[in-house]
């Protein structure tokens, strides 16, 4: 399927209608204009704190790091 | 001597150098049963012993899969943040031990005699492998877990006891003893 850049910059999303409402209620009295910009303000925090997360993964590179540092304090062979 | 479940394994861990020696001689001191080697010897950087077992290669037959938890049930031993990776199915309490980084690592290029060029780097990698085990400990089944924090443990000793003891359950612990055991005098690598 082709996709047209200069199209479709937004798609739709269902959520269920009672959190629907429970969002409108939060966001009454915030800088949010709408149900559609807290909900995209919140996916993305979401998506960042992911991607920080697997930044912050404990690689094989750590893993011998640690290693060494445990062999030099005689914790392993 | 207070006894413990017996159906449960207790463990002080933490990352070395974090005051895991130190929980187990305020444990020891309270009346609660430890158990250890002494394959390796009190000296300069544990004056008052390191409380392991098998001279603190415990990691070692973690790795192997062959270590007895069995026959340390109802008895607290002491197994370093890294060997944690390594616990098997079970009913565990874990007191784990969290201390200012940076002393850790001032701690351990102290006993390794070593200055290490890639200060920042090792850092990390212990700072994750902190959170690691840290996070893996909260979603285990079975496993209950109290941390400590050596730092505080300095500032208000009375609390954390309290907290310690309570944590383990309700027996009569030496708890004027467990105070004794907080020694600033050891506490040599402060930031």
């Amino acid at each position: 399927m082709e996709e047209k850049s200069d199209e479709k910059k937004y798609t739709t999303i269902s959520i269920p209608t009672q959190l629907a409402e429970k969002i409108k209620k939060r966001i009454q009295g915030t800088g949010f204009t709408s149900l559609s910009s807290y909900v995209t303000y919140v996916l993305r925090e979401v998506l960042s704190g992911l991607d920080q997360e697997s930044s912050e993964e404990f690689s094989k590179e750590d893993e011998e790091r640690v290693k060494a540092r445990l062999r030099s304090l005689g914790y392993l062979d | 001597m207070i006894k413990l479940r017996e159906d449960t394994n207790y463990i002080v861990s933490g990352l070395e150098r974090s005051g895991t020696s130190m929980m187990m001689q305020m444990l020891e001191a309270g009346g609660v049963p430890i158990a250890y080697s002494e394959a390796r010897k009190p000296d300069t950087h544990n004056p008052k012993g390191y409380f392991e077992l098998e001279g603190g290669k415990i990691i070692n037959r973690l790795i192997q899969g062959t270590f007895p938890f069995e026959s340390y049930k109802g008895t607290f031993i002491k197994i370093t943040a890294y060997g944690l990776s390594y616990l098997p199915q079970g009913s565990f309490k874990i007191i784990y031990m969290e201390r200012n980084l940076e002393e850790v690592l001032d701690s351990m290029e102290t006993m390794a005699q070593i200055t290490d060029q890639n200060r920042e780097e090792t850092k990390q990698s212990f700072k994750k492998l902190n959170e690691k085990i840290k996070q893996s400990l909260k979603m285990r089944q079975h496993t209950e877990v109290l941390f400590v924090n050596y730092n505080d443990i300095h500032k208000d000793p009375r609390t954390n006891i309290e907290k310690i003891c309570t944590f383990i359950g309700p027996h009569q612990y030496d708890t004027a003893k467990m105070f004794a055991v907080v020694d600033s005098t050891l506490y040599r690598k402060r930031r």
